[in-house]
């Protein structure tokens, strides 16, 4: 049993050690994402520090400079980013 | 962005470069390589006096460089359909900057449209600018990250802009 507890243990371990990096680069690659949308809808942010999914296609992104927007995919297919 | 046309230089010969560096100026000539071929030159001394020629010279000078020079010398211009079918698979923007740039596109052809239809008080040189826009746009996103399309966006530029501002190619969209 303990040692059962100690490979599960090990296992958790090193899937957070490989999954670690891969979901930085995701995040990362997201607030990238998010940093473009809002500079090209000509919205005030520098650069997207933080991104909260609110569900699916939709995020609040925190600015760098303190804006806060809703980044989402509308019924009609367009991207849209409101001012919170 | 020369360091990195001058790399890719390094790797197929100086001639190639010739047909790069058309981001750099992003303007409505897509022969004028005179700045990035300066820096390609740098890097490549052996073919430094080809890199300062217009593209089409170097395929007539070096029977060996022929190959490399004819496959990067003039990039196809681009249509609409396969710039989008090319901005839809590259890497180098997310997924919401896709759609928000496909938003911004059927905007601008709306416009086109609206234009030609004689719903829209506009002329045609007035919708240059919005055009001129969004290609900046593109390239400013695209120029880190896949500098191959920014390339072939740059060169394509009037190409678009031809297929555009003519009646009868729009109505082909």
């Amino acid at each position: 049993m303990n040692k059962q507890v100690k490979v599960w243990a090990l296992v958790v371990a090193m899937t957070a050690f490989v999954a670690g990096p891969a979901r930085a680069a995701e995040d990362a690659a997201l607030l990238k994402d998010m940093t473009s949308v809002i500079a090209l809808l000509g919205l005030p942010c520098g650069k997207a520090v933080s991104a909260v999914k609110k569900g699916e296609n939709d995020h609040i992104v925190t600015c760098q400079d303190g804006n806060r927007y809703r980044v989402y995919l509308n019924p009609e297919g367009r991207v849209v980013a409101e001012k919170q | 962005m020369f360091l990195l046309v001058a790399g890719c230089a390094g790797v197929e010969r100086a001639p190639p470069a010739s047909s790069a560096p058309a981001p750099e100026t992003a303007a409505t000539e897509p022969s004028k390589p005179a700045p990035a071929d300066a820096a390609a030159a740098r890097t490549e001394p052996p073919a430094a006096g080809l890199p300062a020629k217009p593209a089409a010279e170097p395929s007539g000078k070096k029977p060996g460089a022929t190959p490399a020079p004819a496959k990067k010398a003039t990039p196809p211009p681009l249509d609409l359909t396969a710039l989008e079918t090319r901005l839809k698979e590259t890497k180098a923007i997310g997924v919401f900057t896709k759609i928000t740039l496909k938003n911004q596109v059927d905007d601008l052809l709306e416009q086109f449209r609206a234009y030609y239809q004689g719903r829209a008080k506009t002329t045609l040189a007035e919708l240059r600018r919005p055009y001129d826009g969004l290609v900046l746009k593109v390239l400013s996103l695209l120029q880190d990250g896949d500098p191959e399309l920014a390339r072939a966006i740059v060169a394509s530029r009037e190409a678009i802009w031809g297929i555009l501002a003519d009646p009868n190619k729009f109505a082909t969209l």
